[in-house]
């Protein structure tokens, strides 16, 4: 029975080649669009270096304060008091890295100007995050409570501030006046990793701000590690008990919130998040309704020259009804060549969407960023074939099989 | 094998009513060959279409192989049609994107049989109507008359009790349509179908049993 | 003629359906497109109002551990002579994060005769900035030394905010907020001219400068050095060695702003092109599939041309008849995408000049006229240019 299905839509797609043409076109580039999304969005939120650790980790790096009565609202990044005084006595997590999120610092190499993004980490940081050392090591606990003026930098800042050199570890690296030994040089990160990206990581007891200043906002952001991935819920659990118990540091603030995420509830909350609500059910039904937005035209145009192909084969149908084929079955063969159509759409999309891949990775749009097909995304690229084959062939064929026997037989 | 009773058709537009047919009784015996005339749009058409269970009747009763079909729905009417009848249409009515083999077998697709099975019955229905070394081909390359095998090996495949041929002859030549009312006629007698059928040719009518002629709807002989 | 071709394609309607909302989206879409492009446009054709040629934009954090302001003032009188002692500055200015290109925006409200205006940007600022970037003044004056100690607090406002509080009526000497306390009362000295701070393609908005006194020394983080032109590379270095030494405790980054520039409208220009592809292709889409129904549908009426052909039509008759029935389709959908679109002034839903939406109507209408006239042309003269004689027999 498939098989006969699959000759008939073969030779029906030979047949009218300009609406195969079209269909082929509107699938394969919708689907090519939504895959390439879901590549980057994958990207973004699976584990990737060097945040290998992702399925296990929590993310600090929003607190809020609130004047309840008034209304006033103050928000920012953690800060170093916050996070070493009271963070830091949590139970669950195994480590906690602290660091500040990068900012962009100015080095001069013969008058030429280099722009680094600077950032301060402490001594766990380098044990959560899988940094792959091109050459040196991190800077331990001991350099930190010295101070040492010891840098780690990524092999972007070695190329640019000392060119094609095979080594540079010992080195020194000038910045805001101020020398660092280079002690690590580790590879390019991308900068959507946005707990991790950085140009020079430096001690943060060289944070020239005042990082000890008692208030909980400030500079800082922080990565707790749980020992399994099962234990994230109870560690979400414990620095929200946690916070609830910290003062808001000022009279002119009654609450506080601040959350330990994932990276994408992380993300979600940057969008549409409020208070302790991380936002993620409506950014779900967001981009739902975007992807849906997006797909309804060509699925309109679809439905439209499925149509027209459909009544164009008005005697098929008034045989096969004469023959013994209930509506039923008719719909369920016109749904499967729809189908059929759809995944040689895919399959296109595909070609594409690795084409389009391979162009990205080259150009280096997004340094350090690599995009791929993986089976995620491959079964997204399937779901949304199958989703996109059963909604504009299903009415056309409901339509076409209700079309009277006698009729459709005297339609030539 | 057919019994048809007071049987009515009325077509509805928004403004005008047209009486297709009109109170026509007819019992048609198991192993007959029947040939309904009449001048275009006197009804013959309509009547076979409700015979073959395409087209209810306005009024009447229908009653096939022992089965009043009044009631049945969607479902049931598919495989009534599909055990019992056979159709032969005019203009062939055969996929033009199927082989002819394909073409032949696909009224077994739509009951349980395995595709070695369906095969096998396909060809013994093209060799029937002599067909047996254009099973490859697509209709467009056979001739008028060829194709008409093809469409009447189509009918025979599922082995129905009953044929109903929609002027079989009427786009070919006398020399095909005599070959085809050849093979209907070899059917009848040897497989003891029943078959109805539509035509303008008084010569092949009356090579049948029997002879209706149908005048505005009613039955006049 | 149009009418009874109109009741026909009315009755058809449900026939139809598909087709006439694949327009209507499509309508949207388009109008969507055009509405954005037409406003990037109209704010692109407005004057900068300012320069930022040859201005460099340095940012630093805490420089001091202190909130003592004498200390603070101290440090700064001594950083600003510096600064003036160098030959390759030609002015310079502090400013609140929120310059022109910068990521960072402030706003506020205040009343004005018992209305409320708000949303409006305030830019906290020296003496200097005027200079700095070659702001032009419209009217009145821009601040001095002496507006520290007047009886009001003196401000600059901007032009978009002159035309929203006060229309054509005078702006000067004006005094604006509604604080019992007369230091804290707005009393307008001067116009400028509007600044498109967040790059070529948006508005101004309204805008408001205060001026800087030594209070905002505890947070001011932002310097804005206008260099001589022709000045060398390796200047940038020499100032940065000289501000890191005057500001040991500070993270300094120095910024051209010529390049935020770059960088700001790249913010606009960048999504818009991924929209503007991504709507081409699916207009790309739309019009091959009207084209296919159309000429399937046109190809249908074989029989029906060949007749009127016979009856003596002409094939250019034949072409117009059948380009004005898409047309009269597309103008159902067009009907209602219209009436969806005006909702957009109507409601105010975003705070738009109301032209952009009239001109994004227009073009919209016109895109939509033309793609289906365009896909109908040529499956209408195909059909037409068929003999009578063999389309009669066809059918």
């Amino acid at each position: 029975m498939l098989k006969n299905y699959f000759k008939i839509a073969i030779a029906v797609l030979k047949r009218r080649k300009f609406f195969t043409f079209i269909s082929l076109f509107g699938i394969s580039f919708t689907l090519t669009i939504l895959m390439l999304t879901t590549a980057f969005i994958d990207k973004m939120l699976s584990p990737d270096y060097p945040d290998f650790k992702r399925n296990r980790s929590l993310y600090v790096s929003k607190v809020e304060r609130l004047n309840t009565k008034e209304g006033w609202f103050n928000g920012g990044s953690a800060s170093y008091y916050l996070l070493d005084h009271y963070v830091s006595n949590m139970k669950i997590p195994e480590k906690i890295g602290i660091y500040t999120f990068s900012d962009p610092v100015n080095s001069f190499v013969n008058d030429k100007k280099i722009v680094l993004e600077l950032k301060y980490t402490n001594a766990d940081y380098w044990e959560i995050a899988e940094y792959n050392f091109i050459e040196g090591k991190p800077y331990r606990k001991g350099q930190l409570e010295a101070s040492e003026l010891v840098a780690v930098i990524s092999e972007y800042t070695k190329k640019q501030y000392f060119g094609d050199v095979p080594s540079v570890a010992g080195k020194y690296i000038e910045v805001d006046n101020i020398r660092y030994r280079v002690i690590g040089v580790v590879a390019n990160i991308p900068r959507t990793q946005r707990h991790f990206y950085g140009d020079i990581y430096l001690p943060y007891t060289l944070s020239k701000a005042d990082y000890k200043k008692v208030e909980p906002m400030g500079n800082f952001g922080a990565v707790l590690l749980a020992r399994s991935a099962d234990e994230l819920p109870a560690m979400k659990k414990e620095y929200e008990q946690l916070i609830s118990k910290v003062p808001t540091m000022d009279e002119g603030y009654d609450k506080m919130y601040s959350n330990a995420d994932t990276i994408l509830e992380g993300i979600t909350r940057n969008i549409f998040g409020s208070g302790n609500d991380s936002g993620m059910a409506k950014s779900m039904s967001f981009v739902t309704a975007v992807m849906l937005l997006f797909m309804l035209l060509p699925a309109i145009n679809l439905i439209n020259i499925n149509m027209t192909r459909i009544m164009e084969r008005s005697s098929e149908i008034g045989v096969r009804k004469a023959f013994g084929a209930s509506s039923k079955t008719l719909v369920y063969q016109f749904v499967v060549e729809n189908v059929i159509l759809t995944l040689i759409g895919g399959l296109i999309a595909l070609l594409m969407s690795l084409l389009g891949i391979y162009i990205f990775n080259e150009s280096d749009m997004l340094p350090g960023l690599y995009l791929e097909i993986n089976v995620r995304v491959l079964l997204m690229g399937v779901a949304v074939c199958l989703f996109f084959g059963l909604l504009s062939g299903v009415y056309p064929a409901w339509r076409m099989s209700r079309v009277p026997v006698v009729q459709a037989l005297k339609a030539q | 094998m057919i019994r048809l009773e007071n049987i009515e058709k009325v077509y509805r537009t928004d403004t005008v009513e047209t009486l297709a047919v009109n109170g026509i009784s007819l019992d048609i015996a198991r192993g007959e060959f029947l040939s309904i005339m009449g001048p275009s749009g006197c009804g013959k058409s309509t009547l076979l279409n409700i015979i073959g269970l395409l087209d209810s009747p306005s009024k009447g009763v229908v009653n096939i192989d022992d089965k009043d079909i009044s009631g049945f729905s969607d479902q049931q009417l598919a495989g009534f049609r599909n055990h019992t009848l056979g159709f032969i249409f005019q203009s062939y009515h055969l996929i033009n994107d199927l082989q002819v083999l394909d073409n032949v077998e696909l009224p077994l697709l739509y009951r349980q049989a395995s595709a070695k099975e369906r095969r096998e019955l396909a060809q013994e229905a093209l060799g029937k109507v002599g067909l047996h070394n254009r099973m490859k081909h697509f209709p467009s390359q056979l001739s008028g008359g060829q194709r008409q095998r093809v469409a009447i090996a189509r009918a025979i495949v599922g082995k129905p009790k009953i044929i109903l041929a929609d002027e079989p002859t009427g786009n070919l030549d006398s020399a095909m349509g005599n070959g085809i009312m050849d093979i209907l006629i070899h059917l009848n007698k040897n497989d003891g179908t029943t078959i109805v059928m539509v035509t303008h040719d008084e010569q092949m009518a009356h090579k049948t049993h029997r002879l209706v002629r149908l005048f505005d709807g009613s039955q006049v002989l | 003629m149009y009418k009874h071709l109109f009741r026909l394609i009315w009755n058809k309607r449900k026939q139809n359906f598909l087709f006439l909302s694949e327009i209507l989206v499509s309508f949207l879409v388009i109008f969507a497109l055009s509405s954005f492009l037409v406003f990037y446009f109209m704010n692109f054709r407005k004057p900068l109002g300012f320069k930022y040629q040859h201005v460099w934009a340095v940012s630093y954090s805490e420089p001091l551990k202190t909130k003592n302001l004498d200390s603070i003032r101290t440090f700064y009188d001594l950083l600003n002579a510096t600064l003036m002692s160098m030959p390759e500055i030609e002015a310079h200015s502090l400013s609140s994060g929120n310059f022109p290109y910068a990521n960072s925006v402030s706003t506020s409200g205040f009343t004005v005769k018992g209305k409320n205006y708000s949303y409006i940007h305030n830019y906290t600022v020296e003496d200097s900035y005027l200079q700095t970037l070659d702001l032009k003044l419209l009217e009145g004056r821009w601040y001095r030394p002496e507006d520290a100690i007047s009886k009001n607090r003196n401000v600059v406002i901007n032009e978009s905010l002159r035309k929203q509080i006060f229309g054509s009526a005078p702006a000067l000497n004006q005094v604006m907020g509604d604080s019992k306390k007369e230091n804290e009362k707005m009393k307008i000295i001067g116009v400028v001219k509007d600044v498109k701070a967040n790059g070529d393609y948006w508005p101004s908005g309204s805008a408001i400068y205060y001026r800087m006194d030594s209070s905002s020394y505890t947070w001011v983080g932002t310097m804005l050095i206008k260099i001589r032109p022709g000045t060398g590379a390796a200047f940038e270095n020499k100032l940065h060695k000289v501000l890191a030494q005057h500001m040991k405790n500070s993270n300094i980054e120095i910024k051209h702003m010529d390049e935020m520039r770059s960088s700001k409208n790249a913010d606009t220009i960048v999504p818009m092109t991924i929209f503007v592809i991504i709507a081409a292709f699916l207009i790309i889409n739309v019009a091959l599939g009207l084209f296919g129904v159309l000429w399937y549908n046109i190809n249908r009426r074989k029989g029906e041309i060949g007749l009127r052909r016979a009856m003596g039509a002409t094939a250019n008759s034949i072409t117009r008849q059948l380009v004005a029935e898409s047309s009269i389709m597309a103008t159902i959908s067009v009907l209602t995408g219209t009436f969806f679109a005006i909702q957009f002034p109507l409601l105010h839903v975003f705070d738009i000049n109301p032209m952009v939406y009239v001109f994004a109507l227009l073009i919209t209408i016109a895109f939509i006229y033309l793609l289906v006239v365009l896909c109908s042309i040529y499956p209408g003269r195909q059909a037409a240019s068929i003999h009578p004689a063999v389309a009669l027999h066809e059918d």
